[in-house]
């Protein structure tokens, strides 16, 4: 069986020619799901003998309610504290004591568990993380402890940072009801209000097997992970109701939305945001084009006009936030003394109007494709970042193929497709404006900051 | 003789035992002791060659084909620290103007001809080093070295593109002057290296990128980038006969310069200095602690590093353990050895709520001391140990960091024979190793430190955990070339 799979892989390295783009071999895995709904991928990459193990929780910031927001994030912290067999604070210890690394992070759409170790070491991970899905310990103290380094993260993270609430602003200015106005971090005065009670209640309705993936990318043997996967995550009971998933849509915003708010920076900002598709929706792809022509690289349009030719910005970079649900492509300016954010702004959506008007270069679109195929590549190296490519394609796709599909896709884009969609998106009832200024600044009414 | 499985197995056990009494009722979930590791898979440093051309460039190939890529790392050995006096930045914005405009081509052209073959490419300088980082697909390996080669050795440093980088770099100044990490980290170098060229900020000053002209520019590059000043590593899918036909085409000619003399000088001897930046709308202060080390190559240096990872680093990290896990004082802390050419620092950092200032500091100037004081006990030494060891195949999991790893040792005059033998030496330190270095090199009566935050909030408590003596600084007034800090 393995045989045959190696021969697969070796038949998919393509020759191309100067213009194509070349191609990653495609990824080799098994997919199965265990009579308690979990399921479970097995990458197996035999060159180095380590092993990535990730669990993907299908819930994130959007899951929360509202007077309960960061909840999902707080609950990443709290798996590390402690389960049946493994004392509070011991999971990223007992993984460093045999050189591995361990981590979690949270997001709008999902928390993410994982652990590089040693390949010897995979049943460890293993009967670790299951530990933790089935008998968490949920109590007072270290509840009420951990809130306290969540505080001390945000401060590190947002408060204590020049523009580190940026991405808050844009988000509470562009959302109005959908939780992505919300930011993942959460309010510290809902995790105050938070009660024992509601912490088990979130543990009990979305840490259940058939609510994760659990992806294994490394050195092991494929009948050997399957007999330990079954051994230790087959015992986890099944969950007794479904996850809900009544997660409230953001209307249609109608007409443009601006917004000037005051922080404590050192330059001002501006943001034009478009509101946008979902991951996974066809126009996704020729949007991800767009944003990678508009601001992808020392040579993307907006670097090129508003840093390079015109020093009217120190930086300039934009994102097309793709993710499980409608969100936002943004571009963000930091205005250079002497320049004023008006100014900025118009360059700025000047460069939204002309990819309506033109959209892409028969190049840009060559050179796109190929920072495309480059990303791709590069983000493959390591069995982290493969186990990280199939989870995100099963959980957030519903559909594990697209994790090697979405090369082509992307290879057979069109300029018509990039203009449709800058068209269908890039309009002025749909964009949100914000100039963020130094504290004062606005206030004294002045323009140009110096 | 002990062997890692059973060490890992009896630490476990250990939190097993512990955990009984407080596990709480449930559902039928059994009680047991974590499951025994699988056979261990062996580790082998992958294989790489050295090679040196006539002109003196040092050539390091690493084949691997997994994905189809070529990754370029070439370092010219020289950096922030050879800045001349009056000229801070002049390495770091030497090395920003490479790729603005090269040979024949513009900046324009150069951002737009390593993006349509979606490639990257990145430059700049370190403390002791300059690189230029392309990574190209296969298909384009020829194309790439082209334009490498050009953005190394023939940049053309036009002076609208100066002025533009500058005007780049004094906006970023001023950003990074009201960064507390940031601010925090040119003042605990200074502290540390006084006016040695490691005390001093790379990213230049106001006046120092200002005075800059291209003849500056010209000449840092005319004496420092030549190839028997420069190292050169191609990793990734491609044979080595073809690596190195690509790399004598295109830096074969290239010829070698007469290069000046290093002539170092000795940081200062640690004393202790405590500075509290004033930060009036921080609502946490960075706190930096720290002291000379020793450089990279001194043969000390890796069983120092054990023994600061001990204090602060993966594996062991006791300022951890008390300042996030027991006492809920930070988010996350860390202390490191750096080492570099000349010398080396060690550096305690962490965040903290205003309020708890004073407490922090204590904290971790005891731990400093304690290292010191106490012999460190077998057991967390072999956890620090379990750590490096079984760490070390996730740290050659990538072409690249292969080839950092041979670039590191060649660079620093170390020999690449050592990198196989990385567990033996590891397991070669002993907790009297430990103590012996700690004694030696660890000075917690002498500590430098940088307080970055709202000072009127906490100055009144540093007296009660033995810092009442401090200079303070409004953090606009920072000054790191005057002595006492402050702008005159």
């Amino acid at each position: 069986m393995r045989f045959v799979v190696a021969v697969v892989a070796a038949a998919v390295v393509w020759s191309a020619g100067p213009e194509a783009a070349s191609r990653p071999p495609k990824f080799v895995y098994q997919r199965m799901q265990l009579p308690n709904g979990l399921t479970v991928i097995l990458n197996q990459d035999r060159s180095t003998p380590i092993v990535n193990v990730q669990l993907w929780y299908h819930v994130g910031s959007k899951d929360e309610k509202p007077g309960r927001t960061g909840f999902a994030h707080f609950f990443e912290h709290l798996m590390f504290k402690g389960s049946r067999n493994v004392e509070p604070e011991q999971h990223t210890s007992i993984v460093a004591s045999v050189g591995g690394q361990a981590n979690a992070y949270t997001n709008e759409d999902t928390t993410v568990f994982w652990q590089t170790v040693p390949a010897h070491f995979l049943p460890l991970v293993l009967w670790m993380e299951a530990d933790r899905m089935a008998t968490l310990r949920i109590e007072q103290e270290t509840f009420v402890r951990e809130r306290e380094v969540v505080k001390e993260e945000r401060r590190m993270r947002i408060e204590n940072q020049p523009y580190g609430r940026l991405n808050e602003i844009i988000y509470e200015q562009a959302f109005t009801v959908h939780p992505y106005r919300h930011p993942v971090i959460g309010s510290m005065e809902d995790l105050n209000a938070a009660t024992l009670a509601d912490v088990r209640d979130f543990y009990h309705t979305y840490y259940v097997p058939s609510n994760v993936t659990v992806v294994l990318s490394g050195d092991f043997d494929v009948a050997e992970a399957t007999n330990l996967v079954n051994q230790y995550f087959g015992r986890v009971p099944k969950a007794a109701k479904a996850v809900p998933r009544d997660i409230p849509r953001e209307p249609h915003q109608a007409k443009e939305k601006r917004a000037v708010v005051e922080e404590a920076v050192p330059l001002p900002a501006v943001v034009v945001a478009h509101h946008i598709t979902y991951d996974g929706h066809p126009d996704a792809y020729p949007l991800h084009i767009a944003a990678k022509v508009l601001s992808d690289g020392q040579s993307s349009r907006i670097n090129q006009k508003l840093v390079y030719e015109t020093g009217l910005a120190l930086t300039a970079f934009g994102q097309a936030n793709l993710i499980e649900h409608p969100n936002l492509f943004y571009a963000v300016a930091i205005v250079n003394p002497g320049q004023s954010p008006a100014t900025v702004e118009k360059a700025l959506i000047a460069e939204f109007d002309r990819m309506k008007a033109e959209g892409v270069t028969p190049r840009e679109l060559q050179r796109s494709k190929n920072q495309f195929a480059r990303d791709y590549i590069l983000g493959r190296e390591t069995v982290q970042q493969k186990a990280t490519h199939l989870a995100h394609a099963e959980v957030l796709h519903s559909d594990i193929t697209t994790a090697d599909g979405e090369f082509d896709i992307f290879q057979n884009i069109t300029q018509a497709d990039v203009q449709r969609v800058s068209k269908t998106y890039f309009t002025p009832e749909s964009r949100v404006v914000i100039h963020i200024m130094p504290k004062g600044a606005a206030s004294r009414g002045a323009e140009v900051v110096q | 003789m002990r062997t890692h499985a059973t060490a890992v197995v009896f630490v476990l056990a250990v939190l097993f035992a512990a955990s009984f009494a407080s596990a709480q009722p449930g559902p039928a979930w059994p009680r047991e002791f974590p499951p025994r590791p699988l056979q261990p898979h062996p580790v082998t440093f992958p294989p790489f060659e050295i090679k040196k051309l006539a002109n003196g460039l040092t050539v390091v190939l690493v084949s691997q084909n997994e994905q189809p890529a070529v990754s370029v790392r070439l370092i010219v050995r020289a950096g922030a620290a050879q800045d001349p006096k009056g000229k801070l930045g002049l390495a770091m914005l030497t090395a920003t103007l490479l790729d603005q405009g090269a040979g024949s081509r513009t900046a324009q052209q150069i951002a737009d001809d390593i993006d349509y073959i979606g490639g990257i490419l990145s430059t700049g300088a370190g403390t002791d080093l300059s690189f230029i980082n392309a990574i190209i697909m296969k298909d384009d390996y020829q194309a790439g070295l082209a334009l490498m080669s050009e953005v190394v050795r023939r940049p053309t440093f036009l002076q609208a593109e100066i002025e533009r980088q500058r005007q780049q770099a004094l906006s970023a100044l001023k950003v990074s002057a009201e960064d507390p990490e940031s601010v925090a980290g040119l003042v605990i170098d200074r502290l540390i290296f006084g006016f040695h060229p490691y005390g001093l900020p790379g990213s230049g000053t106001t006046e120092s990128l200002q005075s800059l002209t291209r003849a500056d520019f010209v000449e840092f590059h005319k004496r420092y980038f030549v190839p028997n000043n420069a190292l050169v590593a191609i990793v990734g899918d491609i044979s080595a006969a073809d690596a190195m036909t690509g790399i004598e085409k295109y830096f074969g000619d290239w010829p070698a310069g007469n290069l000046p003399k290093f002539e170092p000088i000795a940081p200062p001897e640690p004393t202790k200095r405590v500075i509290v930046i004033d930060r009036p709308d921080a609502v946490q202060t960075e706190i930096r602690v720290g002291h000379l080390g020793v450089a990279r190559k001194h043969d000390d240096f890796e069983t120092l590093d054990q023994a600061v990872k001990i204090l602060g680093g993966e594996g062991a990290n006791r300022l951890q353990q008390v300042l996030r896990s027991q006492r809920q004082l930070t988010y996350g802390a860390s202390a490191d050895l750096d080492g570099y050419k000349d010398s080396g620092a060690i550096v305690a950092e962490t965040d903290t709520q205003t309020a708890n200032t004073a407490e922090a500091l204590r904290v971790i100037a005891e731990e400093f001391s304690r290292l010191q004081r106490e012999r460190v006990n077998e057991a967390e030494l072999e956890a620090a140990q379990d750590y490096a060891v079984g760490h070390f195949p996730l740290t050659i999991e990538t072409p690249d960091q292969i080839a950092t790893q041979v670039l590191n040792q060649l660079f620093y005059e170390l020999s690449v024979e050592e990198l196989p033998k990385y567990r033996d030496r590891v397991l070669g330190v002993s907790p009297d190793d430990i103590q012996r270095v700690a004694r030696f090199f660890l000075r917690p009566d002498r500590l430098s430190v940088v307080l970055v935050g709202n000072a009127d909030q906490f100055v009144a408590t540093l007296k009660g955990v033995g810092f009442g003596e401090f200079e303070r600084i409004a953090i606009d007034r920072v000054d790191v070339l005057s002595a006492d800090l402050k702008k005159q």
